[in-house]
């Protein structure tokens, strides 16, 4: 659905764009796309939709070329930018309306219904709505039309919790209708929620993509031991060893039998283990490019 | 697409009202003084004997130039001046600001991820322009029909030329603020541009007619182009201006097409 070649975009000495990314993203596929702000992600979604042309590389959308080929590209696509800036005096309903002139079908029940589900009122200017608002008009607008691949950047900035969960209910059903979703965001938790598989970008280069259930099950485990008597040293099995108060927390890489094993001796009050959430995956991957 | 020019013809409609009213305004008080000017003007006539002629050829009333005392002599002397210089600012503004400002309010964004070419979103603009050129011209063009009729002295030809020429004088200046705001995108600095540009090139036009010396500047500035005086005496706007004023619109055509289908579009 998005296949990309050393795609690169040199905005010039003082400005990071993206150098050499190449990924294949499959259709009916949910991809996370992560990385801080700054990292490249907008510049990776606008340059597929051809609002800046690349500096080298090559890319296709859907087997067309994003440039000759853009118009055809956006018919098919929905688009929800990080920051929403639509024309402040037009009444939200009008501007919907109007965009959905733009294609030939007409979408105005299916408009209404997602309005309706996202609690957006249609009577309102444009310009006295909040962010959150706006988002929800840009979400209306990518999903009306039903298109063939949903490009978000940061869709969920701005929404209150409520909305958020109807979001990604609405994307469950975009899924099942085969839709491919592209999901640039810097909040993990809602990638780890729904995407198949993620990419991490750092400093405009692509460092790591992987399937989410890989990634998940990283053999490294947070635990965390409340014990008066404790006393155990940093090894290889044993990384990043704090104590927070009376309790002991670190990283184990090792069999949890053999940390069971060791910990025997000790008076032990407490103990927790878990799953490393996609922000630690996350920030190792980070720190480990950095160590390189 | 047809949407898509409508809602920007609307966009605009309220700046159309209020220039064409303006510019219309200005010409009927210009010609309802005419009467009472016409009884006084053997006085003037006196007056401006005193002037050196390279003012008076300034005004137009040098020799060879406009006789104040005939209906189409005092709109070509004092109505002309404001219809040229304010229809001018008009189209600058328009031409540097309807692009530019959709650059500036980031809602390109929204046009951008639509599936409509980039060639689409500068002719829907283009059009958008031409007609509100045009329609202020009809309006001053019926205005001045109606005005000069009940003067007593209608010449048809002369009254269309007074409205063509200041419509290519327009058409030329929002060409080329069209074309400066694919490369100044803050509508605020492309506006100044234009609007220095309106103001500029006329006081270039009365350097190259007081100079002898600087009389090629005549070339460059297009209010040479649609002067009244040829326009009144002769019922003519010249070939050779008529074909440059064409190229210049042509070329700043030219550069928008060209430099806006290759720029990155960074919000």
């Amino acid at each position: 659905m998005i296949k990309t070649k050393e795609l690169t975009k040199y905005y010039g000495k003082n400005a990071r764009g993206i150098i050499g990314v190449s990924m294949d993203i499959k259709e009916g596929e949910i991809f996370g796309f992560i990385g801080p702000n700054g990292a490249g992600k907008s510049t990776c979604v606008r340059t597929l939709l051809n609002f800046i042309f690349p500096t080298s590389g090559q890319a296709e959308v859907m087997g067309l070329d994003i440039i000759k080929d853009s118009v055809e590209i956006r018919r098919n696509v929905g688009y929800v930018p990080a920051e929403v800036h639509y024309y402040k005096n037009m009444i939200v309903e009008d501007f919907l309306k109007y965009s959905t002139d733009f294609y030939t079908d007409d979408y105005e029940e299916r408009l209404f219904d997602l309005a309706k589900k996202l609690e957006l009122d249609l009577s309102r200017k444009v310009g006295d709505l909040s962010s959150g608002n706006k988002k929800k008009v840009a979400i209306v607008l990518a999903l009306v039309y039903q298109p063939k691949l949903l490009i978000f950047d940061e869709p969920t900035l701005g929404l209150d919790p409520l909305i958020q969960s109807v979001f990604f209910d609405l994307l469950e059903k975009e899924k099942e209708r085969g839709a491919t979703i592209f999901f640039s965001s810097h909040v993990l938790s809602d990638v780890q929620k729904i995407c198949d598989r993620v990419g991490i970008i750092k400093e405009g280069k692509l460092i790591k993509v992987e399937n989410i259930e890989d990634i998940m099950k990283t053999r490294a485990k947070n635990v965390r031991i409340q014990s008066d008597d404790f006393d155990l040293e940093e090894n290889e099995q044993i990384v990043d060893l704090r104590k927070i108060k009376d309790s002991y927390h670190f990283t184990y890489k090792g069999k949890i039998s053999d940390l069971l094993k060791k910990i025997q001796p000790y008076k032990i009050e407490d103990i927790s283990i878990t799953e490393p959430t996609l922000e630690e995956i996350f920030m190792h991957y980070y720190n480990k490019e950095d160590k390189q | 697409m047809n949407q898509y020019i409508i809602t920007e013809f609307k966009r605009q409609l309220s700046s159309l009202i209020l220039w064409t009213a303006i510019i219309c305004g200005l010409s009927i008080l210009m010609l309802s003084i005419y009467p009472t000017f016409k009884d006084s003007f053997s006085e003037l006539e006196a007056m401006l004997d005193a002037f050196p002629p390279a003012i008076l050829e300034v005004f137009g009333l040098g020799e060879g130039g406009l006789d104040m005392s005939t209906p189409y002599g005092w709109y070509g002397m004092e109505g002309y001046l404001f219809v040229v210089l304010i229809g001018g600012s008009y189209a600058g503004i328009l031409g540097s600001t309807i692009l530019s400002q959709e650059e500036d309010d980031q809602t390109i964004e929204f046009l951008l991820s639509k599936p409509i070419s980039r060639n689409q979103i500068l002719f829907g603009k283009a059009l958008v322009v031409i007609t509100n050129l045009i329609i202020l011209n009809i309006i001053l063009f019926v205005t001045l029909l109606i005005a000069f009729s009940l003067i007593g002295d209608l010449i048809f030809l002369t009254t269309l030329l007074l409205v063509i020429g200041p419509f290519l004088l327009q058409l030329i200046f929002a060409s080329i603020s069209f074309a400066i705001s694919i490369f100044v995108t803050k509508s605020r600095k492309v506006m100044s541009v234009s609007l220095g540009l309106v103001i500029g090139l006329f006081f270039l036009d009365i350097i190259a007619t007081l100079t002898d010396e600087l009389n090629f500047l005549k070339y460059i500035t297009p209010y040479e182009y649609v002067n009244a005086v040829s326009i009144v005496n002769n019922q003519t706007i010249d070939l050779i201006y008529l074909i440059i004023s064409i190229a210049i619109i042509i070329t700043s055509g030219f550069v928008t097409w060209f430099f806006y289908n290759r720029k990155d579009i960074t919000i």
